[in-house]
């Protein structure tokens, strides 16, 4: 009798296993590219490409909308998707890029962009661009240029850092709001003047304690966020126009970072473990516990969720007048390896997002991001929603002085690095001296390790 | 006297587990309250632990944001099959080793434990790339399919149960007209059902919260897993948190009730062995 359990419980897994099987093979034809079945149908024309994203809650189903409508516009298209969560979709897609299974066209943060193409993951589109968009049009094509020229991407929406203010902490210090001709000794005045700590005292007054902050001055979060534009403001930087080598050991950056460690000290500044306290780092402003971030255009969703009072400007100057901000272009990339066929078919998607109108101002009012189009991130669809912030001029007006991110194929390797390395100053554990000495000494070893060999 | 005594250190030993017992449930009440948030009170510094309003609506929000039922299913699937598998693959392998003589057993079975030094993350690729050539990637099956072909943690457990029962039970077994097989099913699976449990529960544990192999193989929404589905509420620049909270705390529902059916059942076989 138990024997015939097992004997039944045996087929039933693996008929239940075939079974599925035969189910998946279905929908993997819809659903992966290297079905070659594509044709089969009555349409002898109609192409299958397969598209990726990572999802975003309530960003999926405008998404799922947008390739409906591009699908009824090309009928001789048709598109696949898939999609993941954030942090899994590039942990998956590396997976796909080693077993030839990647989508034909997809969603690359922007920073990773230089990470495939300099290990041959995607196509050159320097000649589909140069043929089909008008390179004036566009916000941030040419943050995914390489060093010949190349680009390998184009702009999916753009993510600009600018300076987020909580105007209600203004104005119970009686302070006055950031102005555009800021340096950023001014911010570090203004800032010293929001800061609270536990037992209500500010820097200025006898017995505050630096150790226990309940509001900060300012919140700083790693290398968008953070160093990254006040290195570039003071005239320093991380990597030279190669891309392939540090100068990082430089004396404006040791400029820069006593600017940034004596505020920390001081407690205006958030130091890596103050951040530990909150829920996560980007969770200190729409906290309500700093007056100040630096910030991209997505942090707006957050302080609006939160319902803070705020706005924003443009990021301070530099002591010699230069100013820097950040750009991150999360951008369209098509798979190297994928048929010429599919990749005409992917670039026409890519077109229809970046060329219409519509799909533009329909992705902007998510908010997510600044319309990579200049004709709608300069319309009332984008400046005048009636979302907070109110100056989203400063956004556009900060490409005068944007810039990327030195993003290159190494760059997640060599920010994490620079990160450690930086922490050790910022908590001073280490001399800045001794800190830049040795994180230009490993950065340039990672850079050494890929580029020379 | 002794008596009072008695009874004094039984409440000093209630306390103490009155106050373990709220330790323990504290970051259970914690996620509860968050789930009930607003965004702005999840945020809050000092943080708020009761909610002003108990903002119920998270949890109908999550079941439109992500299809929670088919992730539940999924996960069910999974987990399911994955145990039924374990359990059965494990002791019979386990079984092998610890009894029948074939060529080459110890080597063999150092190469098996061998292979428990090998992080998960090594063979992720190979694993994809022949799962992909059966033609089944974005399905389930890869997921609960090496479950089923035994796993290195499983075999040495069992090998080591089986290798504690005397082997008296085999020869009695083998007079009275047993096969191999009949010996392993009939006399020996019965006396090892709290191993079989440990290895159920390491089993369901470990599928029920995997999120490396389905964020790998799965590809369309609908075939995600509960992890996975819970993941995907948030996204690159804003987390949603409190949904995230309301879903994780959801997705514990269904391991509850399996432990509290499962549990004594545990218990229970702890005390039926046919040892006289």
């Amino acid at each position: 009798m138990k024997k015939k359990i097992l004997t039944a419980f045996l087929s039933f897994v693996f008929i239940t296993g075939l079974l599925l099987a035969g189910c998946s093979s279905n929908s993997t034809g819809e659903n992966t590219t290297s079905n070659e079945n594509d044709t089969e149908n009555a349409n002898e024309e109609q192409v299958t490409i397969n598209l990726g994203y990572y999802s975003g809650g309530k960003s999926d189903e405008k998404m799922q909308e947008l390739i409906n409508r591009f699908m009824e516009q090309h009928p001789n298209i048709k598109v696949t998707t898939q999609s993941s969560p954030y942090g899994q979709f590039f942990q998956k897609l590396d997976t796909q890029i080693a077993a030839d299974e990647a989508p034909d066209v997809w969603l690359s943060d922007g920073v990773l962009v230089m990470k495939y193409a300099e290990r041959g993951a995607i196509k050159d589109l320097t000649e589909w661009i140069n043929r089909d968009l008008n390179k004036e049009d566009y916000y941030g094509l040419e943050s995914n240029q390489d060093t010949d020229g190349k680009y390998w991407g184009v702009p999916q929406g753009i993510q600009i850092g600018a300076l987020y203010y909580n105007k209600d902490l203004f104005d119970k210090a009686g302070v006055e709001y950031p102005s555009e001709d800021w340096t950023w000794e001014d911010l570090k005045e203004a800032a010293a003047k929001l800061t609270i700590d536990a037992s209500d005292k500010k820097p200025s007054e006898e017995g505050f304690n630096s150790e226990n902050i309940k509001q900060f001055g300012l919140t700083f979060f790693s290398i968008t966020e953070g160093w990254f534009s006040v290195l570039k403001s003071y005239g320093g930087g991380i990597l030279d126009e190669s891309l392939n080598n540090s100068i990082i050991n430089s004396e404006e950056n040791k400029q820069a970072f006593e600017w940034m460690v004596d505020g920390m000290s001081k407690g205006i500044i958030t130091d890596p473990a103050d951040l530990n306290s909150f829920q996560s780092p980007m969770a200190v402003f729409p906290s309500g516990s700093a007056a100040m971030r630096i910030g991209i255009y997505a942090r707006v969703l957050a302080a609006n969720e939160a319902g803070l009072n705020y706005d924003v400007t443009v990021l301070p100057k530099g002591p010699d007048g230069e100013r820097f901000s950040p750009v991150i272009t999360n951008s369209w990339v098509i798979n190297e390896s994928t048929s010429d066929k599919k990749a005409e078919a992917a670039w026409e998607w890519v077109k229809y997002w970046s060329t219409e109108d519509e799909v533009q101002k329909e992705w902007a009012e998510l908010g997510e991001a600044v319309p990579v189009k200049k004709s709608v991130a300069q319309s009332d669809t984008f400046l005048n929603s009636t979302d907070k912030p109110e100056n989203k001029q400063a956004f556009l007006e900060s490409f005068d002085f944007a810039g990327g991110l030195d993003t290159n194929a190494v760059w997640s390797e060599w920010v994490a690095k620079f990160n450690e390395h930086a922490r050790r100053a910022f908590l001073e554990e280490q001399p800045i001296e001794e800190a830049l000495e040795n994180a230009d000494k490993d950065v340039q070893k990672i850079l050494t390790d890929f580029y020379n060999e | 006297m002794n008596k009072r005594k008695f009874f004094t250190a039984k409440k000093i030993g209630y306390i103490i587990l009155t106050i373990s017992a709220l330790i323990m449930v504290m970051p259970f009440v914690t996620a509860l309250f968050n789930s009930l948030k607003t965004y702005a009170e999840f945020t809050a510094v000092p943080p708020k632990w009761i909610p002003e309003v108990f903002q119920w609506s998270n949890y109908p929000e999550v079941f439109k944001l992500g299809n929670f039922l088919d992730y539940t299913f999924n996960s069910f699937i999974v987990t399911g099959l994955s145990v039924l598998g374990a359990v059965i693959s494990c002791s019979m392998v386990g079984y092998a080793f610890a009894r029948l003589t074939f060529p080459f057993k110890n080597a063999l079975f150092v190469m098996v434990l061998g292979t428990m030094m090998i992080p998960p993350i090594v063979v992720i690729i190979p694993h994809f790339m022949i799962f992909q050539q059966m033609n089944l990637l974005d399905t389930l099956v890869p997921l609960w399919l090496l479950e089923c072909l035994a796993q290195p943690f499983g075999i040495f457990l069992m090998r080591q149960t089986f290798l504690s029962i005397p082997k008296d039970y085999e020869e009695s077994s083998k007079l009275d007209g047993c096969n191999p097989f009949q010996t392993y099913w009939r006399i020996y699976l019965p006396m090892v059902k709290p191993s079989l449990a440990t290895v159920a529960i390491f089993t369901f544990m470990t599928k029920w919260n995997e999120i490396l192999a389905p964020s790998i193989y799965l590809t369309s929404n609908e075939k995600f897993t509960l992890p996975i589905g819970i993941l995907s509420l948030g996204g690159q620049w804003f987390g949603n948190e409190q949904y995230m909270v309301a879903a994780a705390l959801m997705s514990l529902v269904p391991i509850l009730i399996v432990f509290l059916f499962a549990e004594r059942y545990f218990v229970q076989n702890f005390s039926s062995s046919g040892i006289k």
